[in-house]
């Protein structure tokens, strides 16, 4: 009996699970900026305390703006 | 950002600076760009200003996805990868030296 109640705990337990598994996933977001547009200026932060900006290479370089997700990770 | 430091040479050569940018704090970017010998400015987006900005925050993990955007010297977006194609820095390589050869 104890383990028919355990048991059905334990499905019980499963079924939300199940059901949050059905969900799909959400759509990743999608580049607000697009091919031929200009590129919103920033201002951040380097890991030496430096701070950039995008404006600064302006009529002096291409720029490759490479976003990541986290550091510690591979790409 | 390993894999873009590979290629740091051909990315100058073709006049292109890298920045790379994510929500993490100065303090890690500094103790991963020693790790991984990482020359080029790591850029702290921390609060997702920017990565919100450009439509790349993801909720699901609170930050960025994965993007490389090539900008010209005018300021213009010309190139834009996601996630695979923007962890392996090829196609931007020669987006770039694409970029200088028409110019």
């Amino acid at each position: 009996m104890k383990q028919f109640f355990l048991a059905t705990l334990l499905a019980a337990n499963m079924i939300p699970a199940l059901h949050a598994a059905d969900q799909p996933a959400p759509a990743p977001p999608m580049p607000k900026v697009k091919i031929g547009e200009m590129a919103p200026d920033f201002t951040l932060t380097d890991q030496n305390g430096t701070k950039i900006s995008l404006d600064q290479y302006k009529g002096k370089k291409n720029v490759a703006l490479a976003f990541y997700v986290f550091a510690f990770t591979g790409g | 950002m390993q894999a873009f430091q590979q290629n740091l040479s051909k990315l100058e050569a073709a006049d292109t600076q890298v920045l790379g940018v994510s929500m993490d704090s100065p303090f890690s970017n500094k103790a991963w760009a020693e790790k991984i010998g990482v020359t080029f400015p790591l850029l702290s987006d921390w609060g997702g200003d920017v990565t919100k900005e450009y439509g790349l925050y993801n909720p699901k993990y609170k930050a960025a996805r994965r993007a490389t955007f090539v900008i010209d010297k005018d300021g213009k977006v010309t190139d834009i990868k996601l996630d695979a194609e923007a962890i392996d820095p090829t196609k931007t390589v020669e987006a770039c030296q694409a970029k200088k050869l028409n110019r």
